[in-house]
This record gives C-alpha cells, structure tokens and sequence, in this order.
C-alpha cells in the first residue's frame, strides 16, 4: 500500500530574480515497508525532495500525498500533526535538543504526541536498548560521540511509531564503521518492525544497502530501481 | 462581506492559536524545563539580564519603600503633631479661623460623646490664635494653641519632643516656643517673652510668660511659627470664658475614623462641623495619592526598559536556535507549542530576575531597618514635615504589583521573538548555519 505519493513535484527557489528549478515533474511513490534511498551528485534536489516529502517544504508545481492527504489542502497545524504521528526524521548535523539528555530527547516526541508518561518511559528504554545507548540515557548530546547522537536521532525519529522516517544524510558525519552500524540497526527496525526508511545519501554504503535506488540527476529522476 | 468573513476567520484561527499556545505553556512541564534550561545555554547573557531585572527590581522597591516611608511619616507628623484624625469647631472656622467662631460650651457636648464611644483613644480641646510675641531682643508673629497639657500627650507627640526645659506643668504662665523660633527671638529656657493678641472682643491684650521649654517636631513651619500655652490662661487673656476653637480626637485605628465621625455628626446640635484630617489636610491626601501616581510612573519607565533588554535577548536566542527549531518543527512541535516555549523562556528568565531583586531589596530594607539618615537634607525635608530619618517601609504591593507587571511584560516582550521563531518556515529554518 502506498503511504506517500509525489505527482510531478516540481521546486522552483527564486533569488533576487533568478528562478533555480531545483526539482522537475518528479514522480515518486513510496510503499509500506521500503527501505529505499534517493541518491545523486550533490545538487541535483534530494534535500528538497526530502523536504517536500516530509511536508517542510510547499512545491512550487505538483501534489505529494501522505497516507492519501494531498498536503497542499493541510494548514500549517494539521502538517505538523502529520509530521508528529506519521513522519520521523533523522538529520545529517543529528540535531538533538542539546539541554535534554538522550532520554529527554527520545521521550519529547512522545511527550508531543500526548503519550502517557508510564507509557513514554517504557518505550523510551525499550528504544534506547534497542540502539544499544541503554548507558548512556541520561547523557546529554554534547557528553556523546557522533554515532551514539545518530543512534539517539534514530531513536527518536522511530519511537513516536511513524509509518515512514525520512533520513537525510544520516551517515554523512560518521565514520565507516559507526555508520555501517547505524545501517545495520535501521535495516533491523526496517525489518522487524517494519517501519519504511527513505534515505537521501551519496554514501555508496547507504546506497547498497538500499533495497530500492531512486537516482536523481538535475533535479529529475534519472532511474529508480531494486538494489541489494 | 466576504472581507468580513475573512477577518472573522482570521481572528478566530488567532483565538485558537493563543488558546493552545496558552494550554502548552501551562500544562506542558516538558517546555518549563526546555525553557528553564535554555534560560542557562548562555549563562554570561542570562547573567546580564537576570542582574538588570534584579536592580531594577529592587531599586523600585527600595525607592518606594523610601517614598512611602517619608509619605507616612509625613500623615504621621501632620496627624500627631497637630491635626489628630476628627476635629469638631465651630462651622466655617475652616475658612475664617479666627476667635469670633468658636465651641461656646467650652466642647463639652462634643466631649460628652467623644467620651461615649470606645473607638476614641483620646480627645482635647484647644483655642487657636493669632499674636505677636516679643523678647527683649525680637519679635515675630506667632500662631498660639493653647491646650489642656495632659490631654494634648493623648493626642500628639509636643510631651516627647521637648529638647530643653520642661512640658507645660504647674506653674502659671509659662509657655513653650520651638527651637527655631527661639533661636529667632535669642530666648532660652525662663526666658520672658511678652505674647500680644487681640481678645475676642477685638481690644489688644498681653501678658507676660516665661520659656518652659524648648521644642522640636519633624515641621520646620511648626518650630518656627507655634507656640503651646495653657488653655485657662489663653482664655483669660482672650476673653473667651470657657470657649474652645475645637475638640481633636485620635481614633484607636485609622479604619475607626468614619465611624467616630459619623457618631459626632448625626449627634451634634447646633452650628458645628466634623472634619477628618484627609478634609483638614487636602495637600497632604493629595501628596499620598500623587505618590501611587508616581509608583506606576517608576513601575513603567523600569519595566519598559526591561522589556526591550528581554526582547533583545531572545531575539538573539531565537536567531541562534533558529536550526534548532527548525528540528523540533520538524519532529512536529506545532507553531503554538513553538510560541509558548519562547515565552515560558521569558517568564522564566524575569521571574528569576523577579525572585533575586526581591531578595536584593529586602536584604537592602532589612539592613536600612533603622533609618535613613538624611541631615543633609534637614531643611527640605523639616518643610515637608518630615524628620531627618527616614525608615523605608515595604508593603505587600511592593512585591506583587511588580510581579504581575513583570509577569506581563516578559509575555508582551517575548511574543515578537516568539512569533518570529514560530512562523519559521522548518525547510528554511533547517538550511540556518
């Protein structure tokens, strides 16, 4: 079943005059359960495909649907409890809130969502086991290493039960080894508990890891087909 | 019409918008502590504004604690040196207060029932007069009040402010003159002084007294220009009989007055006014109700100032979270939840500004507890009726009055930082290095 839908997207960034089509007549549909990524040289609109997808971003041309809502009719309220309930995110920077601790940061999502507290604090340890950060709950981002915030990132991009988490970059800041790791523990989240992943990426790891590969190329897709 | 229905619209999506951002802010203990920590991000920053709340905080307090105190003291002075809190004479001795118009039973009835009601602490009679006292050396015009010595003790404070000699006590004709007016007619205690006044049937009369003692109140005006004899002497040498120019009573409580007023009104016969000392001292009620006057005038210009140093520094603070709240609109953190942690990051910075002032002017209270001592200013403050000391006294409106003003002012100054932060467009917020 399709959970998202882009109709030729289109995003056109003006500045001071001059229109820069960052992204042309793009048609994507993404099905539950994927683990697909979109990759590309740098440039060629997988940020602001990304960015519409999640409903950050208005097109400038086109529609994108979210579990058969056309955003475009959403307010600004109803994006972001679309945003809150059926998307996750995770960010190439990690972006946690720095004055909450790892803990904080997870359980702040569901905190948002109106999960009981009893509740949040047990799908909180639950999750922070499950990225193996059980230790270090009550660190705070800065008094942890790159991997160990991307794995908190994951944490709260899935704990909040999203149909689909959006990663843009996610491994762009870490090592070999640490990203392979986070690889492997949203390819298992992927897989246990279904939850879909479109990543945006140039890293050749992410890439073959990826069950499905959308190739953009200025700003269209050049091929989107199965991988490993 | 239909711009109507969008204005209608419009404000009701902002109804809503302010009801949620309200329900967040009070019900959401995640944002009180996201808030509260982010108060700590920049401690130096924090720092600096909590410090600027803090004296100006307790500068207003301290400043209005002064004020009033001198306020108070200055009612006090007027109420014990002279006025008392009911006064009864003679109708439109207000206006004319000369010996024609005058108590011709010597008070009796006003006393009889100044005597009946248990909210008078103390009453006196006096006689008020005009005449021109003389030395050997100097003259001046005088005011004289003569006055029942033990009853007056009842009702100010003349007994204890005696600096030389003694209070008006057996002996016959004596008088007492303040320190200034003595300094003026080169007398000192048993010195003789010649007092001339024209009696009630308008001849000149005078007789001479000798200097029983020197006083000096907080009035200046009063030390230099009143002297206090004997109310029988001031009655022979006025030709008075027994007459008074007044009843003065004190009331056990200020709230008694009305009622003590009241009783002296409806039972009164004959041609005789009641006055309160707000009635007898316009200027003076108007100096008290000018001075909460000026306390909001002071509680602007502080609070004003306060807010543009709040406004500018979450502005700063939004501007440098601007990715940061690119994330959390992201995560699905709505544009009201965005506003309220802004604004509980406000409130949170001024409250705790708010608590450290009022512990910086109390400890400044506590340690002015005995007085200011302000001989610097003696001469300006005696002519106002106030003493040289002057002891700061807080009320309980000193420290809520600034509370709910700074309470409002952190929420007015932090809503354009906050609006800004939450009408942030997240996409855009996000690219924000």
């Amino acid at each position: 079943m399709a959970i998202l839908e882009a109709h030729a997207v289109s995003k056109v960034y003006e500045t001071r005059g001059v229109a820069t089509r960052a992204l042309d007549r793009v048609d994507l549909t993404l099905e539950e359960g994927e683990f697909t990524v979109l990759h590309g040289p740098s440039g060629c609109g997988k940020t602001t495909l990304l960015n519409l997808l999640g409903a950050l971003d208005d097109p400038s041309e086109g529609r994108v649907t979210l579990d058969g809502r056309d955003l475009a009719e959403c307010s600004a309220a109803e994006r972001s409890e679309l945003r809150l309930h059926k998307l996750g995110f995770v960010f190439q920077a990690y972006n946690l809130i720095p004055v909450f601790t790892a803990r904080e940061n997870v359980e702040f999502v569901m905190e948002l969502q109106g999960v009981p507290s009893a509740e949040r604090k047990a799908r909180t340890d639950a999750i922070l086991a499950e990225v193996g950060l059980a230790e270090l709950a009550e660190k705070r981002p800065l008094e942890m290493s790159g991997g160990q915030q991307q794995r908190v990132a994951v944490a709260r991009a899935i704990v909040g039960r999203p149909e689909l988490v959006l990663a843009d970059e996610p491994t762009a800041n870490l090592d070999s080894a640490t990203a392979g790791q986070l690889l492997d523990l949203m390819e298992e989240l992927n897989r246990e508990h279904g939850v879909t992943f479109l990543f945006s990426t140039h890293d050749p790891l992410v890439i073959g890891k990826a069950r499905r590969r959308v190739r953009l190329r200025d700003g269209r897709v050049e091929s989107d087909g199965p991988g490993a | 019409m239909e711009r109507a229905r969008v204005a209608l619209a419009q404000v009701r999506d902002a109804l809503r918008f302010a009801r949620a951002t309200l329900a967040a802010a009070a019900f959401d203990r995640f944002l009180w502590r996201l808030a509260w920590r982010n108060v700590w991000r920049n401690p130096r920053r924090t720092g600096i504004v909590v410090t600027a709340v803090a004296v100006g905080i307790a500068g207003v307090i301290l400043s209005m604690a002064i004020n009033f105190g001198m306020v108070l003291q200055m009612v006090e002075t007027a109420i014990s040196t002279e006025l008392g809190h009911v006064q009864v004479r003679a109708r439109g001795f207000r206006d004319d207060p000369g010996l024609g118009l005058r108590l011709d039973d010597g008070g009796r009835a006003g006393a009889a029932i100044l005597e009946s009601l248990p909210q008078v602490e103390a009453w006196a009679p006096r006689i008020h007069s005009q005449g021109l006292l003389s030395s050997t050396r100097a003259s001046a015009g005088v005011r004289v009040l003569a006055i029942d010595p033990p009853r007056e003790s009842g009702i100010t404070s003349l007994a204890g402010s005696i600096t030389e000699g003694a209070y008006l006590d057996g002996d016959a004709r004596r008088i007492l003159v303040g320190e200034a007016l003595a300094e003026r007619l080169h007398v000192g205690v048993g010195g003789k002084l010649v007092l001339s006044a024209s009696d009630a049937n308008g001849d000149l009369a005078a007789e001479a007294f000798r200097v029983a003692g020197l006083f000096r109140t907080a009035s200046l005006e009063l030390d230099r220009t009143t002297v206090y004899l004997r109310l029988p002497e001031a009655q022979e040498l006025l030709a008075l009989g027994d007459a008074v120019s007044e009843l003065v009573a004190v009331t056990e409580r200020r709230e008694a007055i009305p009622a003590v007023r009241e009783a002296l009104a409806t039972r009164l016969v004959g041609d005789v006014e009641v006055s309160t000392w707000r009635e007898l001292a316009p200027l003076l009620v108007y100096m008290v109700d000018s001075f909460e006057q000026m306390a909001w005038i002071v509680y602007a210009a502080v609070f004003i100032a306060m807010a543009f140093g709040i406004a500018n520094v979450l502005l700063m603070a939004v501007f440098e979270r601007t990715r940061e709240i690119g994330v959390v609109r992201s995560i699905g953190m709505s544009a009201p939840r965005v506003v309220a942690a802004v604004v509980l990051e406000s409130l949170c910075l001024t409250l705790f500004g708010l608590l450290v002032g009022f512990a910086l002017a109390v400890g400044l209270v506590f340690s002015l507890r005995d007085g200011i001592d302000l001989t610097a200013f003696a001469r300006g403050l005696n002519a106002l009726g106030v003493g040289t000391t002057v002891v700061p006294i807080v009320r309980a409106q000193d420290f809520t009055t600034p509370t709910v003003v700074a309470t409002v002012t952190a929420i007015l100054s932090s809503l354009w930082p906050a609006l800004r932060a939450a009408r942030a467009l997240p996409a855009r917020a996000l690219r924000h290095v």
